[in-house]
């Protein structure tokens, strides 16, 4: 198994791991302290030489730089994607002219869940390219 | 990236055995590649840069056309 498919089994383990350890506060602290207990977890993505190489940039050959960046357009995309349907759905379900009064914790919440998808979706790509399919 | 009927063929695999049965973790070091990238272009998954191109014909002291080949099956080119 390759350096980035080692790094995007960790992070999706990592990120399975935080989603279950959100729902098991959710259920005791409700939404904003489960959001603080947890973020952190997010973390443990760095932990693993393989990742630590992802996040420093070096020792990389041309096909994983290619099979990196591809990933973290696929990541950035989809968040872009999820912002703009967030966006959207919020318009029509409130009224574009309405006012949103919402707690502080849920920009914590948003910032979470933005960051598992984005995680979520570079691993599942990284996989997915290291296992086949032309690179180039 | 591969289009259609485009298609770059490579005789690593070939070149490995006629110089001395050379491993592909022997090629990946001297051209500066990870082993799984010389796997990726064996099977074709994957078409190297025109700089690890030139890398690995010289590891094999060939040209580069005796390392790469270009088909196209619909183009004239």
């Amino acid at each position: 198994m390759s350096n980035p498919e080692k790094w995007a089994w960790w992070t999706l383990g990592v990120v399975v791991m935080t989603i279950a350890a959100y729902a098991a506060f959710f259920a005791f602290v409700g939404y904003g302290p489960a959001i603080n207990s947890v973020f952190a977890l997010l973390a443990l993505t760095a932990l693993p030489a393989s990742s630590r190489r992802h996040f420093l940039g070096r020792a990389f050959d041309e096909r994983e730089l290619q099979i990196a960046n591809k990933a973290d357009r696929a990541g950035f995309g989809a968040f872009l994607l999820g912002f703009i349907a967030l966006y959207v759905a919020a318009g029509f379900i409130k009224g574009w002219d309405a006012n949103l009064t919402v707690p502080v914790w849920s920009l914590g919440e948003v910032v979470f869940w933005a960051w598992i998808l984005i995680l979520s979706v570079q691993a599942i790509t990284t996989i997915v390219l290291c296992r086949g399919g032309s690179h180039a | 990236m591969p289009r259609g009927n485009l298609e770059i063929k490579n005789h690593i695999r070939r070149l490995r055995f006629e110089h001395g049965e050379m491993t592909q973790d022997q090629l990946a070091k001297q051209a500066g590649v990870t082993r799984h990238t010389i796997m990726a272009l064996e099977a074709g998954k994957y078409f190297p840069s025109l700089l690890l191109a030139f890398r690995i014909a010289r590891v094999f002291r060939v040209t580069l056309e005796q390392v790469f080949e270009y088909n196209s099956a619909d183009l004239n080119l």
